[in-house]
C-alpha cells in the first residue's frame, strides 16, 4: 500500500493510502485518507473489506491504533466503508460519522460498538482539536445520501466519488496531464452521476471554498489550478447517461 | 467420532448451508410423523370397534400415538437446532475471517511503528473464534444426538411393525386387511423418516 502525505501543518497531517499492489484483481482501486491531529485521528472512507488487512498493516505505521477516534463514510458504497464490521472490532470506541440516509443500511456491515453519527442533509462541521472539518452535502453525486469533507486549513477537499477516474495499475497518485486526464473520468461521471440538478448544486457550493487539493476516493488527486478546471469541465458534463431512448 | 467431528469442522464454510438445508428436508419427516399420529388414531377406532377380536392390538396403537407425538416434538426440536446450528456456524465463518484478517495485517505490520497496538483486538479476533468454535462443535454434537435419537426411535417403529404383522395375522378375518393396511402404512412411514433422517446426516457430514 502506497502512502503519501498530501498535508503537514502545525496542527494536523493528511495522509492518503492507495495504489495497493496485493489488491485482488477485479477490485476497483480505491483512495483512503486519514487526518491526523494531536489527539485524534479520522479516518475518511477506509474502504472495502478486502482491503482491510493492508489497510490497518499501513496504518500502523503512522498511528497507533488506539488514536483512531473516528471514521467518515461519505455514502454507503462496499468500496467505501464494507470494513466497518472489521473497524468495530478494532474501534470499539471510535465514531462513525456518515449519512443519516443510510445507517440502516451500513449497520448491515457490522456496526455494534461504534458510535454511529447521523450526518443531516444539510451537512455538519466538527472539531478535532485545533482543526475544523466540514461535511459538504454532495447527494445524489453519485449516492443519494452523500458528503465531501472540506478542511479549511490544510485547504483540501475530500471529494469522495466526484472527480473519480478509472485508471491502470500503478498510475500515478496526482493528475499530470488533465486534458489526458479528462477521458479517464468521463465515463465515470456521466454514468455515476445521476443528476445534472445536484451537479450543478455541488458545484456552486465547492466554487465558494478555497481549494488546494481536491482528493476522490478513486483515481488521481487535483492540485492547484487542476482543481478549478475540474470544476468548470463538470459543470458543463452531461451526466446521468445510462437511459437509452 | 474424532475424525467425524475434525471433518465436520473442516467444512464449517459450507455448514450453515447444509444446516439450513437439514430443516428444510425436516419439514417432510414432520408430515410423515403426522401420517403416523392419523394411521394411529384409525387404529384407535379399529380396536375400539373390534372390541376382543383385536385386544392383543391394543398396546401396539397405544405405541403408535406416542411414537408420532414424540417424532413431532423431536423434529421441531432438530428443526429448531439446525437453525441455531446454521446461526452458529456462519458466526463461526465470520470469526475465523475476521482473526485471518487481523493476523495478515499483523504479518504485514512487522517493521511498523505501532505494530504492538494490534496486538490486543488480534488476541480478541483469535478468542472469539475460539469460542464461536467451542459452540459450532457444541451444536453440531447436539443436532447429531438428536439424529441418532430419531433414527433410534424409527428402529424401535420397526420392530413394533414386525409384532404387529403378527398380530394381524391372527386377527379375525373381517379386520385383518384393515390391521395390515395399518402397519403397512406405519412401515413406510418409519422407513422414510429413517431415510430423511440419514439424509441429514450425510449432509451435515459432508
Amino acid at each position: 500500500m502506497k502512502v503519501v502525505k498530501l498535508h503537514e501543518g502545525r496542527s494536523h497531517e493528511w495522509l492518503v493510502f492507495g495504489r495497493d499492489e496485493e489488491r485482488p484483481s477485479k477490485i476497483i482501486d480505491t483512495n483512503q485518507y486519514m487526518i491526523k491531529t494531536t489527539n485524534h485521528t479520522i479516518m475518511l472512507d477506509p474502504g472495502g473489506i478486502e482491503l482491510f488487512s493492508a489497510m490497518l498493516a499501513a496504518v500502523v505505521h503512522h498511528v497507533p491504533v488506539n488514536q483512531i477516534t473516528h471514521l467518515f463514510a461519505s455514502h454507503q458504497d462496499p468500496d467505501i466503508i464494507s470494513s466497518l464490521g472489521l473497524w468495530d472490532k478494532t474501534l470499539p470506541h471510535a465514531e462513525l460519522y456518515a449519512p443519516w440516509l443510510w445507517e440502516g443500511f451500513l449497520r448491515h456491515f457490522g456496526c455494534n460498538s461504534i458510535r454511529y453519527n447521523p450526518l443531516p442533509d444539510e451537512g455538519k462541521s466538527i472539531r478535532l482539536d485545533d482543526i475544523e472539518l466540514q461535511f459538504i452535502p454532495a447527494h445524489y453525486m453519485h449516492s443519494s445520501g452523500n458528503f465531501s469533507v472540506y478542511d479549511p486549513q490544510a485547504k483540501i477537499l475530500m471529494s469522495g466519488d466526484i472527480g473519480a477516474a478509472l485508471l491502470p495499475d500503478g498510475a500515478p497518485l496526482f493528475v499530470e496531464d488533465f486534458d489526458a486526464h479528462v477521458e479517464k473520468m468521463r465515463l465515470f461521471h456521466q454514468r455515476w452521476m445521476p443528476s445534472n440538478r445536484a451537479k450543478k448544486d455541488w458545484v456552486r457550493r465547492v466554487r465558494q471554498l478555497d481549494i488546494e487539493y481536491m482528493a476522490p476516493q478513486h483515481g488521481a488527486i487535483f492540485k492547484g489550478r487542476d482543481v478549478q478546471r475540474f470544476l468548470d469541465w463538470l459543470d458543463e458534463l452531461e451526466v446521468g447517461t445510462g437511459i437509452h431512448q | 467420532m474424532v475424525f467425524a467431528m475434525r471433518s465436520r469442522s473442516k467444512n464449517s464454510a459450507h455448514f450453515f448451508i447444509n444446516a439450513a438445508t437439514v430443516a428444510a428436508e425436516l419439514s417432510e419427516v414432520l408430515t410423515e410423523a403426522k401420517n403416523i399420529s392419523l394411521e394411529a388414531m384409525n387404529a384407535k377406532a379399529l380396536v375400539a370397534r373390534a372390541g376382543d377380536n383385536v385386544r392383543t392390538f391394543k398396546p401396539i396403537t397405544d405405541f403408535m400415538v406416542e411414537l408420532a407425538n414424540d417424532t413431532i416434538l423431536l423434529v421441531k426440536e432438530i428443526n429448531r437446532e439446525a437453525l441455531v446450528l446454521s446461526r452458529t456456524s456462519l458466526n463461526e465463518l465470520h470469526s475465523s475471517d475476521a482473526n485471518i484478517r487481523f493476523a495478515k495485517a499483523q504479518q504485514k505490520a512487522s517493521t511498523a511503528l505501532y505494530v504492538e497496538t494490534l496486538d490486543p483486538m488480534a488476541r480478541e479476533a483469535s478468542n472469539q473464534h475460539h469460542q464461536q468454535a467451542v459452540q459450532l462443535k457444541r451444536h453440531m454434537r447436539k443436532l447429531f444426538e438428536l439424529l441418532d435419537e430419531i433414527e433410534s426411535r424409527m428402529l424401535a417403529a420397526n420392530v413394533v411393525t414386525a409384532t404387529s404383522r403378527l398380530e394381524a395375522a391372527t386377527a379375525a378375518d373381517s379386520y385383518q386387511a384393515s390391521l395390515e393396511g395399518i402397519v403397512v402404512k406405519l412401515e413406510k412411514a418409519a422407513n422414510r423418516i429413517k431415510h430423511i433422517a440419514t439424509k441429514c446426516r450425510r449432509s451435515l457430514e459432508r
